[in-house]
C-alpha cells in the first residue's frame, strides 16, 4: 500500500513535571483541609473520608472550604495551603 | 484527589496537564451526585484505605512526559485507509478528514508560513500549544481553505481568553461547544451563510471553519470525546457550529458594533453554546404578541443560565426581528422585554435544586417565596441578540454553559 507523509495535528504540549509535597509517614494530629468543589454530595464524600481518617489514623482537626462553583478555579488555595497539612479535593459528578 | 471511576480519565488528564501526572487519585464507583447522601457516605468506606495510602506514601516518580510535536507521520496513502488511520490516532471527529500533507498545510498557511511557530494560544486541558502551524494542520484535516484560516485563528484566540473559561467548556458534562458568530465584510466574502438554513448544513465555509475549530480543540486542546470531554450527551453542533449574522436583514446594529468594533471590521464571537431551541410563531403580528413564544421557549427549569448566569443567545429570524422593529423596539428594548417575561416560578424547581441554586446564587435563589420568579439570566444586558436565517416565522433560543462569557475578537487578515 502506498504511504503518505502527513503532519500530526496534536502539536506540542506545554508543561513539565512538578514535584509533589513530601508525604508524611502518619496522619496523626495532622490538619485535614477539605476543598469542596460544590458538586452535589462532594462535601458528603470528602467529609466522610476525612472523618474516617480521624477515626482510623488519628488525623484532625478538619476544616472545610467551598468553591462557589465547580467550573472556576479556587481563589482560596493559599489559605487552604497555609491552614492544612493534607487536603482532600475532588473531580467528578 | 477523589473522584469517580467514570471521571478518572479526566482527573488524571487534569493532574497531568498541571505537571502532576503522579498525583494519586482515589476513585469511588460513579456517581456521587444525585443520589442519597447515605449511599455517598458508604462509598467513602470503599476508598479510605486508598486515601490513607496516598497521603502517607510518596508516589513513584513519573516517566518523562511524552511530548508530541508538529511532526511528519507516515500514513496510508489510500484515502479510505487514511480514515481508519485518523480514527485510530484520535485525530478525527468521525466524518471523513483530508490528509494534512505538508504541501496542503503550507498552502493553508500561505504568507503566514514564515510565522508557523507563532503561538496563538495554549489550549486546556492538555496545555496544547496552538501554533499557527498546529491550527493549520487541523484546518487541513477539516477541509478548510487558506482564506478560512484567519477566522479559525481568531476564534482560537478568543477561546483562550480567560473570560471564556475554556477548561470548563472542554471538559463539562453539559452539552456545549463554541458557537462562532462571524460579523463584518469577511462573512460575505468567504460565503459564510447568514441566510436560509443559517445554522444548518450546505455551506462549505460554515462547515469547515467550525469543524477546524472543533478539531483543534480536540487534538491540540486534548478534549477527546468520552475521555477529557465528559459531555453526557453532547450535541450535533460539536461537529461544526459557525454562523454569520445577517446584518443586511437586521433592523439594528450588529453584534460586533454593539461591542465597540466598527461595522467595516470583521470579527468573530465565540460563545459556549447549546443546540438551538426553536421558537415557532406564525401567528403573532406585534412585538408584544411575539414575546409570548420567545419568552416561553427561553424560560426553562433545566437551563444552566438560570442558576449560573451567563449570556443566553436569541437568534431572531429576519421576519421576527422586523416585527419587533415595526413596533419601534430597539435591540435593548427586545432584550429587556424578553428578560422581564422569560421567568420561572421557584415552585417549578425541585426542592433539591432550589437548595443547591441558593448556595450557588443566593442573590437570586436565597430567601425567596415559592411564588417568586427568577429570570432566564442575571440581567437584561446579559442576553445576546443576533439576526440570522431566511424567510419564515422562526427564531431560536441558544442557552449557554452559564459559567462562561462570550468573547469577540477582530479577525486579522
Amino acid at each position: 500500500m502506498s504511504r503518505l507523509s502527513v503532519l500530526s495535528p496534536l502539536g506540542t504540549a506545554a508543561g513539565g513535571i512538578k514535584p509533589l509535597a513530601r508525604r508524611r509517614g502518619s496522619l496523626r494530629g495532622l490538619r485535614i483541609g477539605i476543598l469542596d468543589n460544590s458538586k452535589p454530595n462532594a462535601e458528603v464524600l470528602l467529609g466522610r473520608v476525612a472523618e474516617l481518617l480521624v477515626e482510623r489514623a488519628g488525623a484532625g482537626p478538619i476544616a472545610l472550604w467551598r468553591k462557589p462553583g465547580a467550573s472556576h478555579p479556587a481563589t482560596v488555595i493559599d489559605e487552604v495551603v497555609a491552614s492544612s497539612d493534607v487536603v482532600l479535593t475532588g473531580s467528578a459528578d | 484527589m477523589l473522584g469517580t471511576d467514570a471521571f478518572a480519565g479526566l482527573a488524571e488528564a487534569a493532574a497531568a496537564s498541571l505537571g502532576m501526572p503522579h498525583l494519586q487519585l482515589a476513585a469511588v464507583a460513579h456517581p456521587i451526585g444525585g443520589i442519597d447522601p447515605k449511599l455517598v457516605r458508604a462509598k467513602a468506606e470503599t476508598v479510605v484505605d486508598r486515601v490513607l495510602e496516598a497521603l502517607t506514601r510518596d508516589p513513584s516518580p513519573p516517566l518523562a512526559a511524552s511530548v508530541a510535536t508538529v511532526c511528519a507521520v507516515a500514513a496510508p496513502g489510500d484515502l479510505d485507509a487514511f480514515q481508519d488511520f485518523a480514527v485510530a490516532e484520535g485525530w478525527s471527529d468521525g466524518l471523513p478528514v483530508l490528509p494534512p500533507t505538508e504541501e496542503r498545510v503550507g498552502r493553508i498557511l500561505g504568507r503566514l508560513a514564515g510565522d508557523r511557530t507563532e503561538v496563538i494560544a495554549t489550549l486546556v486541558p492538555r496545555q496544547g500549544v496552538a501554533t499557527l502551524e498546529a491550527i493549520a494542520v487541523n484546518a487541513a484535516l477539516a477541509g478548510a481553505l487558506p482564506e478560512h484560516l484567519p477566522v479559525v485563528v481568531a476564534a482560537i484566540r478568543a477561546l483562550a481568553d480567560p473570560r471564556f473559561n475554556l477548561n470548563a467548556i472542554q471538559t463539562t458534562t453539559h452539552p456545549c461547544t463554541p458557537l462562532l458568530i462571524v460579523n463584518g465584510p469577511i462573512a460575505a466574502r468567504l460565503g459564510i451563510n447568514a441566510g436560509a438554513n443559517a445554522l444548518g448544513q450546505g455551506h462549505r465555509a460554515n462547515a469547515v471553519i467550525g469543524r477546524a475549530v472543533r478539531l483543534t480543540l480536540q487534538n491540540v486542546g486534548g478534549a477527546r470525546p468520552g475521555r477529557e470531554d465528559r459531555a453526557t450527551l453532547g450535541h450535533p453542533g460539536k461537529y461544526s457550529y459557525c454562523v454569520a449574522e445577517h446584518e443586511a436583514a437586521s433592523p439594528w446594529a450588529p453584534l460586533h458594533v454593539e461591542r465597540g468594533f466598527r461595522a467595516a471590521e470583521s470579527c468573530v464571537t465565540v460563545c459556549g453554546a447549546e443546540a438551538p431551541h426553536n421558537v415557532n410563531d406564525h401567528g403573532s403580528t406585534t412585538a408584544e404578541a411575539l414575546l409570548f413564544a420567545i419568552a416561553g421557549t427561553a424560560a426553562t427549569t433545566g437551563s444552566n443560565n438560570i442558576y449560573l448566569g451567563g449570556e443566553p443567545l436569541v437568534v431572531l429570524g429576519p421576519e421576527h426581528a422586523q416585527t419587533f422593529a415595526t413596533g419601534g423596539w430597539s435591540k435593548a428594548d427586545v432584550k429587556r422585554a424578553i428578560w422581564e417575561r422569560a421567568r420561572v416560578r421557584l415552585d417549578r424547581f425541585s426542592p433539591e435544586n432550589r437548595e443547591r441554586f441558593a448556595v450557588i446564587d443566593p442573590a437570586r435563589f436565597g430567601d425567596r417565596l415559592l411564588a417568586d420568579e427568577v429570570a432566564l439570566c442575571a440581567s437584561p444586558d446579559d442576553l445576546m441578540v443576533i439576526v440570522a436565517g431566511g424567510p419564515g416565522k422562526h427564531s431560536a433560543i441558544i442557552p449557554t454553559f452559564g459559567a462562561t462569557r462570550s468573547v469577540t475578537v477582530r479577525i486579522e487578515e
